[in-house]
């Protein structure tokens, strides 16, 4: 069953080699010596939380097209260009192939991830600051964020067009980024839309879980305990969403 | 699941491995309607109680209008759509489990692809879907390529291949792995006759090496020239199922001949119960032959004793007059006559 799931991961990576994804990498290049050269004289002695903010931002923004792009895109492009029938038609199960599909643009962007953690420590290095792992975590945990949502995204290609799985995928970004404020509004608020609060709260996944760039920025120390909590809760949504697409695409009609 | 080395490569597909007496394609039944609108509901089937059986080595061909449910079809029988009912299996597997199709090749009708991959990695990339190792794979690559004619273009991107390279390309995804079972929609749609030609002699050559082909068209001499039998659909309704290998003994063939009206040197032959004048003019005649060896004993006369040969033709029983008629028939725009006694 691997081997499948694996040839469908390389088919897709392959492509976004060929389609010019990681010319972003590049761009966060440019935004970093932008950050370093232009933003940090002007705040003088904040020079390393410049970079730590802007770096940090730049890389979550940039996965997050990524995601919005290629993710909400994958399978319905697929579908629309009917490539999808001749790989069906193979001894590929739908679920094989979604997973193949997601496993594929994860590596995408943990190799595109991984370029521009380098160019970042290298541009923190560069700064007075010195280089603490909370660095990395704040990298790992966007790279989680961004597999969740790309698992949502998969989720809703399998559902809708590109744009309105795309419009979806934003807004998961959006909401779940607000799900705490939106909880605590509740709470002030109380009776029914307390609970409306809450049960939206427990329905989607909370994506402030994955956020320490502030922590990062201001030095603050990151436990262990929080990124292994940060990681089974992350899986744990990965699963729920690439459950829920592949019980939406074996019923659909390729 | 792995699929069988290599060096089988060349040699007849085997049978299925549990249950070598079952027939390549066993379709029942099948009933396929489409949702449709806002609210989802069913439409006018598209395929209506269809059933038929594929016996392995043979080429069966669904003949039918555009909408007829050809494609349909063959889509339920590979997973691609879920039929409302009836059943499918194919080497005694129902079609609902991946693993019937481990050996089965399709190629969709104008099949499309990754334009960034180039021919050669585009059958790589089909090839390790079908479990094959890194070996097996280059030669396969290598094996299909030749098939199609194509080896010479296995470097250039499938952006830059036109369209009959592209479905040449198709078809040689499909033939990756050797399949025991081919399933063709439209193979011929889009190629020129060099490329159609080529097809036709792909598709035989299967046969010859025991591989079971079903394809759809809904062009007749596609179909007579290749297949064995054809089920002819109309309104995703079965019309008939029409072996061509029997057809083509009991059609009947229409010469016109010149020969003298006293002392014709094709008396002898005309003596043959197989042949009759139907019709003679003043030095032409039209002659009649109910079977090809009659026609040719005919012929042969006629080139013996210098009687020119102005026509031959195939009178009647002919698949495109049938095909034709048929659709005429069935026709939804053809107005209905009630007679009422």
């Amino acid at each position: 069953m691997m081997n499948r799931v694996f040839a469908v991961a390389g088919g897709t990576f392959r492509e976004s080699v060929r389609d010019r994804l990681f010319y972003l990498v590049g761009f966060f290049g440019i935004i970093l010596v932008g950050a370093t050269m232009v933003l940090s004289p002007l705040t003088v002695g904040a020079q390393a939380k410049i970079v730590a903010d802007v770096g940090l931002a730049a890389m979550a923004l940039l996965g997050l097209l990524v995601v919005l792009l290629v993710g909400a895109n994958m399978v319905r492009k697929e579908m629309e260009r009917r490539t999808i029938t001749t790989i069906l038609t193979k001894p590929v199960g739908r679920g094989e192939y979604l997973l193949g599909k997601y496993l594929g643009l994860t590596v995408t962007l943990v190799c595109m991830l991984a370029l521009m953690g380098v160019l970042y420590v290298v541009a923190v290095l560069l700064t007075p600051a010195t280089l603490a792992w909370s660095h990395l975590g704040a990298i790992y945990l966007i790279l989680l964020e961004l597999l969740v949502l790309t698992a949502a995204a998969v989720l809703f290609s399998t559902l809708a067009g590109p744009a309105l799985a795309a419009v979806l995928s934003l807004s998961l970004f959006v909401i779940g980024h607000l799900l705490d404020s939106l909880r605590d509004f509740g709470a002030l608020a109380g009776g029914v839309r307390k609970a409306v609060a809450e049960v939206v709260f427990r329905l989607l996944p909370n994506l402030e879980v994955f956020n320490i760039r502030a922590e990062v920025v201001h030095g603050d120390p990151v436990s262990a305990g929080h990124l292994g909590m940060a990681t089974v809760y992350g899986v744990a949504w990965v699963i729920v969403f690439l459950l829920l697409a592949r019980a939406v695409f074996a019923r659909k009609e390729l | 699941m792995r699929y069988r080395s290599s060096k089988l490569v060349m040699k007849k597909p085997e049978l299925a491995r549990n249950e070598s007496t079952a027939a390549a394609l066993v379709v029942a039944d099948l009933q396929k309607s489409f949702r449709q609108g806002f609210l989802g509901r069913r439409g006018k089937p598209a395929v209506d109680g269809l059933g038929f059986t594929v016996q392995r080595g043979e080429i069966f061909a669904l003949l039918g209008h555009n909408g007829a449910g050809k494609t349909t079809t063959l889509k339920s029988i590979l997973g691609l759509v879920h039929p409302d009912e009836g059943s499918i299996t194919i080497g005694g597997l129902d079609a609902r489990d991946p693993r019937s199709r481990a050996h089965v090749g399709y190629l969709p009708e104008s099949p499309y692809f990754h334009e960034n991959l180039t021919c050669a990695e585009l059958l790589d990339f089909y090839s390790r879907l079908l479990g094959l190792d890194r070996a097996q794979r280059r030669e396969q690559r290598q094996i299909c390529l030749e098939m199609v004619d194509m080896q010479d273009h296995a470097d250039r991107r499938l952006g830059q291949c036109s369209k009959g390279m592209r479905q040449r390309i198709g078809l040689a995804q499909a033939l990756l792995g050797q399949p025991e079972l081919l399933i063709l929609d439209e193979p011929q749609s889009g190629l020129d006759p060099l490329g159609r030609r080529l097809v036709r002699e792909i598709l035989l050559e299967q046969k010859r090496r025991g591989t079971t082909v079903v394809f759809s068209s809904h062009i007749v001499p596609d179909v007579e020239m290749v297949a064995d039998r054809v089920a002819m659909i109309r309104h995703g309704k079965l019309d008939e199922i029409k072996d061509l290998r029997e057809a083509a003994t009991k059609r009947l063939f229409s010469a016109t001949v010149s020969a003298p009206d006293e002392g014709s040197p094709l008396d002898v032959a005309l003596k043959n119960p197989g042949l009759t004048v139907t019709h003679r003019r003043p030095e032409r005649w039209t002659v009649m032959a109910a079977d090809p060896a009659s026609l040719a004993e005919l012929l042969t006369a006629c080139t013996a004793s210098g009687c020119a040969v102005h026509d031959v033709q195939t009178a009647g029983g002919d698949l495109e007059s049938e095909f034709l008629v048929g659709l005429e028939t069935a026709s939804p725009m053809t107005p209905k006559v009630e007679v009422v006694s």
